[in-house]
């Protein structure tokens, strides 16, 4: 009977400081896994008005070695409420996060967002570039 | 010892299943005695000033005991005129249809009663009630005391309700036609031409218009009038317009009461409190049908959901429907 606790207990601990030494997967201050991927660029743009239609005549242009994004939106549109949504490379994230809606209208000065990749290494920052269609 | 155990356990075990195995016998169940009813709310979403709450309800007896001599409906606060008790009972055939079935003389209502009186020997019965909000009722809650008595003497009766009137209007199917009625009093959820529009200026708070430009998409329009011009292109707006409405466009808020489509959605009051307006802009242009837009008119005093039932592009209108909410 005792031989068995002795080996049952033996287990337990070995299963324990296995558990215990078991190197932890590294996750960022968003909680996010970090990997090993370095791979940082935009793969898709899209730009929503307060109906969360597009407002986008057509697919945006995204320069991923210049790091621009140029968007052409219809006449008309409110560029104070539009939702910016980015489609980023996998395990990639988005500094300053987008939590609701952003304000374009100062064309002056386009809207900057960097994009990190998995790796939380390579960053790069991509300038918003709107264009609003002319009036014919 | 430990064979004896495993015994009586499999003996146990025996008996449960023979126990579980055995059938009950069956009954027919026997019906409630004496007179019975109940009620259900057939209308949803918010009620509005104007419209119905409709009500089913239903009073029984067994036919050995006697017939229903009448039913009635007490309010708390009274309805207004519309509001009637069916003196009809209804039943759904085979093919889905409700038919109805004549049981007592038309409905008398008096200031909060709402009573009919049965000219049928019958014992059963569902009576729908139809309770027309009155203004009196807006912001307030009202209830309902349905009741019944038979020919046994008994009298029996259900609660229905607090239910919540809600502060907001609704105006249905306005027509707004390019260059003629296109301008839009939220204060009076009306519709004028130049000439009345110049009249009350101060009450006109949006401007409609179709336009087909070539190269964007401008369409149907609703725009302040004190927005850019760009926006109100070809438009001579008359003396004394300035109202800045903000404006927040949508897109397929789809409100059953303005609607009437197959969409289970409702715009409450507490929906026009909760919109942010903040740099929202004064116009919305590219009205498609199902599109809409909330709006908060300039001195603040009312915000309105506005919703675009139809648009016609061939004789240039628009057909909308509002929902207004007081603010101040």
């Amino acid at each position: 009977m005792k031989k068995y606790f002795v080996t049952i207990l033996a287990l337990f601990l070995v299963t324990f400081t296995w558990v215990r030494c078991a190197k932890n997967l590294p996750v960022d201050s968003d909680g996010l896994l970090i990997t090993t991927r370095a791979q940082c660029y935009v793969s898709n743009f899209e730009l929503l008005g307060a109906d969360f239609q597009t407002v986008r005549t057509a697919a945006a242009v995204i320069d991923t070695t210049a790091q621009t994004i140029n968007a052409v939106v219809m006449y008309g549109t409110d560029l104070k409420n539009l939702y910016p949504q980015f489609s980023l490379v996998s395990d990639a994230k988005l500094d300053p996060k987008i939590t609701g809606k952003v304000d374009f209208s100062d064309l002056a000065n386009p809207k900057k967002w960097t994009v990190v990749a998995g790796n939380r290494i390579v960053k790069k920052t991509y300038t918003v570039y709107i264009t609003v269609q002319p009036k014919p | 010892m430990q064979r004896k155990y495993l015994s009586l356990i499999s003996v146990m075990l025996v008996l449960t299943f023979l126990y579980s195995c055995q059938d009950k016998e069956y009954s027919v169940p026997l019906g409630k005695t004496g007179l019975n009813n109940d009620c259900i709310k057939r209308t949803l979403g918010p009620n509005i000033v104007g419209s119905n709450i409709e009500f089913a309800y239903a009073m029984a007896l067994p036919a050995t005991e006697g017939k229903i001599t009448s039913a009635q409906v007490t309010a708390s606060i009274a309805g207004a005129t519309g509001t009637y008790l069916e003196n009809r009972s209804f039943y759904t055939n085979s093919s889905g249809v409700d038919v109805p079935i004549t049981v007592g003389s038309p409905s008398v209502t008096t200031d909060v009663k709402t009573m009919v009186t049965f000219t049928k020997d019958t014992c059963a019965a569902t009576l729908r009630y139809f309770y027309t909000i009155p203004e009196a009722a807006r912001g307030k809650t009202v209830t309902f005391t349905f009741s019944a008595t038979a020919t046994n003497g008994q009298t029996v009766t259900y609660q229905m309700g607090p239910y919540p009137i809600v502060k907001m209007d609704m105006k249905l199917d306005l027509v707004a036609t390019d260059n003629k009625l296109m301008y839009l009093s939220i204060a009076d959820l009306a519709l004028y031409d130049a000439p009345t529009a110049a009249a009350s200026p101060t009450k006109i708070d949006l401007v409609y218009l179709y336009r087909n430009i070539a190269g964007i998409t401008f369409t149907h329009a609703l725009v302040s009038p004190a927005a850019s011009p760009d926006y109100l292109p070809g438009v001579t707006l008359p003396t004394g317009l300035t109202n800045s409405t903000k404006m927040s466009k949508t897109w397929a808020l789809n409100d059953q009461n303005l609607a009437r489509l197959q969409y289970g959605v409702y715009i409450d009051d507490v929906d026009f409190t909760a919109v942010d307006f903040t740099n929202a802009p004064n116009y919305v242009i590219n009205l498609k049908a199902q599109a809409g837009a909330w709006i908060e008119t300039a001195d603040g005093k009312y915000r309105a959901y506005i919703y675009v039932n139809a648009v016609n592009n061939t004789a240039p209108s628009m057909t909308i429907s509002i929902k207004r909410y007081t603010m101040k």
